[in-house]
């Protein structure tokens, strides 16, 4: 019985189809919005970012030679592909979107479309 | 000698077996120290590997000392000062041990870091491998 459950708890952690949700910081300035996202081991061409509608999705590919566990003998952690998703609303400027990969930490940045950003109101005086 | 059957022995194993499969998985055991690390073994070298999202190399140090290896560090925070939706990441300083298996060669340790993941490569001391002893 000591094996089943040795075999059961493998499944469930080593499923391919398993992601890490990897976490996100998310702030706010006048002309952007910035996700910031821990992705360790996630190389650039490994990385996939779509926008569809309203929903964003950041994929992240672990290389097979960081996730297998040949030879292990000790392990506090466990690699895996990366998948989040947020929803976002209609002020994006889509077209503007960067995304950059710095030591494993995604920073994304979205910028407010015209229309949404803070503008100044003229106030007219009577003369 | 003999052994009774007590069948609050079995209960008590099985509930141990239970504990087991949700405190052993990797995943979930979160009371081990920042940073998270891994240790493989392979013919005569052993690869400590650790996850370190957003530290650079400059702000790492990794020190041998007798049979550990010790990573200490800061991640240095990027918090804005601007209003934050949402805040899951952590920041900060640490210090870790990380016990080895046996003494290593301290000129052939090969430290790096890519995407956030630290490898350090130690090779077995020479006075730690097996000898073999003359018998007269």
């Amino acid at each position: 019985m000591a094996n089943e459950v040795k075999k059961m708890r493998k499944d469930a952690y080593n499923c391919e189809e398993c992601v890490i949700v990897p976490p996100a910081d998310i702030y706010e300035t006048a002309e952007e919005y910035v996700i910031k996202a821990d992705m360790p081991g996630t190389r650039r061409e490994d990385l996939e970012i779509t926008l569809e509608k309203n929903r964003l999705d950041i994929y992240g590919r672990v290389d097979e030679a960081l996730t297998n566990e040949e030879n292990l003998k000790y392990g506090e952690y466990r690699l895996n592909n990366y998948h989040r998703a947020f929803v976002v609303g209609d002020g994006i400027d889509r077209e503007k979107i960067n995304a950059t990969l710095e030591n494993g930490v995604l920073t994304l940045t979205l910028p407010k479309s015209e229309k949404l950003k803070p503008r100044r109101i003229e106030i007219k005086t009577e003369a | 000698m003999y052994t009774t059957y007590d069948v609050f022995d079995e209960m008590v194993n099985l509930r141990d077996l239970v504990d087991r499969f949700f405190t052993e998985a990797p995943a979930l055991r979160r009371n081990v120290e920042y940073p998270y690390v891994n240790l493989r073994e392979n013919n005569d070298e052993v690869v400590v590997t650790a996850v370190l999202p957003g530290v650079k190399a400059d702000s790492l140090e990794i020190l041998l000392e007798d049979a550990s290896l010790l990573l200490e560090g800061e991640k240095k925070s990027d918090v804005q000062d601007k209003p934050y939706i949402r805040k899951e990441r952590a920041f900060g300083k640490f210090k870790k041990a990380v016990k080895l298996p046996y003494r290593v060669d301290g000129d052939k340790i090969e430290a790096g870091l890519k995407d956030g993941i630290l490898t350090v490569k130690l090779a077995k001391a020479e006075e730690a491998r097996p000898k073999k002893i003359e018998i007269r």
